[in-house]
C-alpha cells in the first residue's frame, strides 16, 4: 500500500525497539555487541528448530494441534537458549570483573547488569520482529495490501506488526526478569518467564480460528503490558533494595 | 567540619556515574567503529539491489545480462543449464578468477618490491576515479531511471565528475576530513559490490568461497603474496599500500597513511605503540632494534592506569584488518583479501625509541631509521591511524554476499548479515589471541554462506508457514 504504509507497519513493529536502541543501547558500544550476539543466538535457535521441524512441514491448516506442538517445542527451545545465554553471560561477567580489577576500575554495577540484560532481551525481540514480521513486509511497499482468509477484518501486515510488537516487549522485558531471577535465585520469577512466553505463544493459536485475530492480537498486547508492568516492579524492587544496601554499607 | 563532612557525600555520588560510565563505555568501541561502516555498506548495497533489480531469483527477463568479466570468462551461466553444468562451470569460473587475482597480487608485490611507488600511486588514483565516475555513474543512471527522476546530462556529468574528483582527493590526501574519507571508502565499496553482484548466482557463491580459501592461503602460507607484502612493508617500516577504511581520524597535516599510492597489498601491519608516558592524543611508533624486518606488535595495556580511556579508546588490542583492493576494470579481476592484524602497545621501558609514522618516499625512510636511533621524539604531527582499519576488499565481498542474499529474500539478508558480523567478531577475537596477520574473509564468508543456505532451505518454509498463519512465538 505504498512506501508510507510499509514504513508505518515496520515502525509499528520496531518503533519502541528503535527508541530503546537509540536511547539506551547505542550509547554504550558493549551493549550493541550484546544485542548483536543475542540476536545471533535467537537466529541459531530458530535454525535448529526449523531443522527439527523441516520434515513435518507443511502443516495442514486444519490441524491446530500440530501448531500447538510446534509452539510448545519452540518455546521450550527458546527458553533453553535463554538459559544458555545466561550461562555465557555469567562467564563473561566474571571475565569483565577480572578485567576491571586488573585495570583498577570498578566492577559491573547492578545498573550495568540490568542494561546488559535489557540489551540481550532487545536482541531477542528485534530478531523475532525481523524474522517474523519484517521479512514478509516487502509486499506492503507495493500498491495493494493483503488479507488472510481467517483474518478478513485486519490487513495481514497490521496483524503481524502488532503481534511482533507484543512479542518484542515480552522478549525484552522477560529477559530482564529472567536475569534478575537467575541472579537472585527466585524460583517464582524463574517460572514466570517461560509461562508468560508460553501463554503468549499459545494465544497466537487463537489466530487460527476464523476472525480470531481480532481477539488474539489485543490479548497479546495485554500480555505484553502485563510483562512490562511486572518487569517494572521487579526492577524497582531490586534497585531500591540495592540502594538501601549501599546506603547501609556507607 | 562542614567541608569535611560535605566532601565525602558528593564524592560517592560523583564517582558513581563516572564509574558506571567507564567499564561498559570503554569496551567494544573500536569493534563497533568497524562494524558500523560494514553494516552501512551492506545496507546500501541491499537497498541498491532491491531498487535496481527486483529481489526475485533468477528472472532473466527483467534483469540485464550479466557482465562479461573475469569471473565469467570460462562459463557464462544461463538458466537453461542443468545444475551439474552450472556447478562445474562455476567452479571453473572461480578457479580462473582466483588465479587472476593471485597473479595480479604477485605483480603488485613485485612492483612494490621494486619501489615503483609512482606507478602504483597513479594507478590507484586512476582506479578510484574510474570506479566512481564510470561504474558509479552507471549505477546512478540506473537509479535515476528507476525512480524516474529528471536530471539533465550536463548537470549529471558535472556532479559526477566533481564527486569523483573529491573522491580521488579524499582517498589519498591527508587534509580531508575523516568523515569524507570514510564516506568515499564506503561509496567505493558499495559501487564495486553492486557491480559484482550482477554475476550469475552459482558463480557468485563459488567465487566467494574460493576467494575466502585463497585469502586464507595467501595470508597464512609462508610464500603467500599477502604475507610477503606485510613483511616487505614492515621491513621498510612503511605502511601498506592499500585502500583501507580507517575508523579513527588521522591527526595532523602530513599523515602518511592516507598518502598511499599503491592499490595492492592485502596485509597491513602497523606497528603502533602507545608509549604510556604521554597523553592519549599522541601516537608514537615503536621499533624493535633487532628485528627490523618483522612487525612489532604491542599490546595496549589498559592497566597502566590511563585516565582517558574514553577518548583515546585504545582498549584491548586494536585490530587492523586491512585488505588490498585492486579496483576492477572490466577486464581485470579484483585482488581483494583481508588481513587482520593486531597492534598492541608495549610498555614504555621496552620501547624507548619512537619514530614517526612513515611516509612514502625513501628519503623519509632513511630519516626514520636515523631518528629511530636517536632519542625519543614526539611527533605530534605524524600520527598514523589508530584504531581499527579494515580493507575495502572485506567490505566489498561481505556486501556481495549480502547482495546476493538480497536477491532471494529479506530473511536471508538478515541471516547472512548476522553471520558476517559474527564472523567479523570471531576474527577480531582470534586476532587478539594470535598476534599476527589473519585473513578477515574466511570465517565471515563461511558463516554467511552457511547461514544463507540453512535459512533458505530450512528456516524459510518454517517461519513463513508459521507467520502467514499468524502463529508466532
Amino acid at each position: 500500500m505504498t512506501v508510507a504504509a510499509g514504513l508505518g507497519y515496520a515502525l509499528i513493529a520496531l518503533g519502541p525497539a528503535f527508541s530503546l536502541f537509540a536511547g539506551v543501547v547505542a550509547r554504550k558500544p558493549f551493549l550493541v555487541l550484546t544485542l548483536l550476539s543475542s540476536t545471533l543466538f535467537w537466529l541459531i535457535s530458530l535454525i535448529v528448530l526449523s531443522g527439527i521441524w523441516r520434515g513435518f512441514l507443511p502443516i495442514k491448516s486444519g490441524t491446530w494441534w500440530a501448531y500447538a506442538i510446534l509452539i510448545i517445542t519452540s518455546v521450550a527451545l527458546q527458553e533453553g537458549t535463554r538459559l544458555v545465554f545466561w550461562r555465557l553471560y555469567k562467564k563473561m561477567e566474571e571475565m569483565l570483573d577480572a578485567f576491571a580489577d586488573r585495570i583498577s576500575k570498578p566492577r559491573l554495577s547492578l545498573t550495568d547488569k540490568m542494561l546488559i540484560s535489557l540489551a540481550g532481551g532487545l536482541g531477542h525481540g528485534v530478531a523475532h520482529a525481523v524474522f517474523f514480521c519484517l521479512s514478509l513486509l516487502t509486499p506492503a511497499f507495493g500498491r495493494a495490501t493483503f488479507y488472510v482468509e481467517r483474518c478478513s477484518k485486519m490487513p495481514f501486515f497490521l496483524a503481524s506488526a502488532l503481534i511482533a510488537l507484543g512479542f518484542l516487549v515480552i522478549h525484552t522485558f522477560s529477559m530482564i526478569i529472567a536475569f534478575n531471577a537467575y541472579d537472585e535465585k527466585k524460583k517464582c520469577d524463574q517460572i514466570v518467564v517461560p509461562v508468560v512466553h508460553l501463554a503468549a505463544a499459545v494465544m497466537t493459536l487463537v489466530n487460527l480460528a476464523p476472525g480470531g485475530c481480532l481477539i488474539g492480537t489485543p490479548l497479546l498486547l495485554v500480555m505484553a503490558a502485563l510483562t512490562l508492568q511486572y518487569c517494572w516492579r521487579v526492577a524497582c524492587r531490586r534497585l531500591t533494595e540495592h540502594q538501601h544496601r549501599q546506603l547501609n554499607d556507607n | 567540619m562542614d567541608p569535611a563532612a560535605a566532601s565525602p557525600a558528593p564524592a560517592p555520588a560523583a564517582e558513581e556515574p563516572r564509574s558506571d560510565a567507564s567499564l561498559l563505555d570503554a569496551l567494544g568501541g573500536e569493534v563497533l567503529a568497524v562494524m558500523s561502516p560494514v553494516s552501512i555498506c551492506m545496507a546500501l548495497v541491499v537497498l541498491l539491489i532491491s531498487l535496481l533489480s527486483p529481489p526475485s531469483s533468477g528472472s532473466a527477463a527483467g534483469g540485464s545480462p550479466p557482465p562479461v568479466t573475469a569471473a565469467t570468462l570460462v562459463y557464462l551461466e544461463s538458466p537453461t543449464d542443468t545444475p551439474a553444468q552450472k556447478f562445474v562451470g562455476a567452479l571453473l569460473d572461480a578457479a580462473v578468477f582466483v588465479a587472476l587475482v593471485a597473479v595480479v597480487t604477485f605483480v603488485l608485490v613485485a612492483l612494490y618490491y621494486y619501489r615503483c611507488t609512482g606507478f602504483l600511486k597513479n594507478y590507484m588514483r586512476f582506479s578510484a576515479f574510474f570506479v566512481i565516475f564510470s561504474m558509479g555513474g552507471a549505477i546512478a543512471a540506473a537509479v535515476l531511471r528507476r525512480l524516474a527522476a529528471p536530471l539533465d546530462a550536463p548537470t549529471a556529468f558535472l556532479l559526477l565528475f566533481n564527486g569523483a574528483a573529491v573522491g580521488v582527493l579524499s582517498v589519498f590526501a591527508s587534509a580531508v576530513p575523516i568523515l569524507v574519507r570514510q564516506g568515499y571508502m564506503v561509496a567505493l565499496a558499495v559501487i564495486v559490490a553492486a557491480w559484482l553482484s550482477r554475476l550469475p548466482e552459482w558463480t557468485t557463491w563459488i567465487m566467494l568461497v574460493a576467494l575466502a580459501l585463497y585469502d586464507l592461503v595467501a595470508v597464512l602460507a609462508p610464500r603467500g603474496p599477502l604475507r610477503m607484502l606485510v613483511e616487505l612493508a614492515s621491513s621498510r617500516d612503511d605502511e601498506l599500500p592499500a585502500l583501507v577504511y580507517e575508523s579513527r581520524p588521522t591527526v595532523g597535516p602530513a599523515t602518511s597513511s592516507s598518502s598511499y599510492a599503491s592499490a595492492m597489498g592485502s596485509v597491513e601491519m602497523q606497528t603502533m605503540a602507545d608509549s604510556g608516558r604521554v597523553g592519549g592524543s599522541r601516537y608514537d611508533r615503536v621499533e624493535q632494534d633487532e628485528d627490523a624486518s618483522s612487525a612489532v606488535v604491542e599490546m595496549r595495556d589498559l592497566g597502566r592506569g590511563r585516565s582517558n580511556i574514553g577518548e583515546t579508546n585504545r582498549s584491548g588490542g586494536s585490530v587492523l584488518p586491512v585488505t588490498s583492493t585492486d579496483l576492477p576494470s572490466n577486464q581485470i579481476g579484483s585482488s581483494q583479501h583481508a588481513v587482520i592484524q593486531i597492534e598492541q602497545s608495549e610498555e614504555a621501558e621496552t620501547a624507548p625509541l619512537v619514530s614517526a609514522a612513515s611516509s612514502n618516499n625513501a628519503a623519509s625512510d632513511e630519516e626514520q631509521r636515523q631518528s629511530s636511533s636517536s632519542e625519543p621524539m614526539d611527533f605530534e604531527m605524524f600520527e598514523s591511524t589508530r584504531g581499527i582499519k579494515l580493507g575495502l576488499g572485506d567490505f566489498v565481498f561481505y556486501s556481495v554476499l549480502v547482495g546476493r542474499a538480497a536477491m532471494y529474500d529479506l530473511m536471508t539478508v538478515y541471516a547472512c548479515y548476522l553471520g558476517i558480523i559474527a564472523g567479523l567478531g570471531c576474527t577480531l577475537i582470534l586476532l587478539s589471541i594470535c598476534r599476527h596477520a589473519l585473513p578477515a574473509l574466511p570465517i565471515s564468508i563461511m558463516l554467511g554462506v552457511t547461514f544463507y543456505f540453512l535459512t533458505r532451505l530450512l528456516m524459510e518454509p518454517f517461519v513463513v508457514g508459521a507467520s502467514t498463519n499468524l502463529v508466532m512465538f
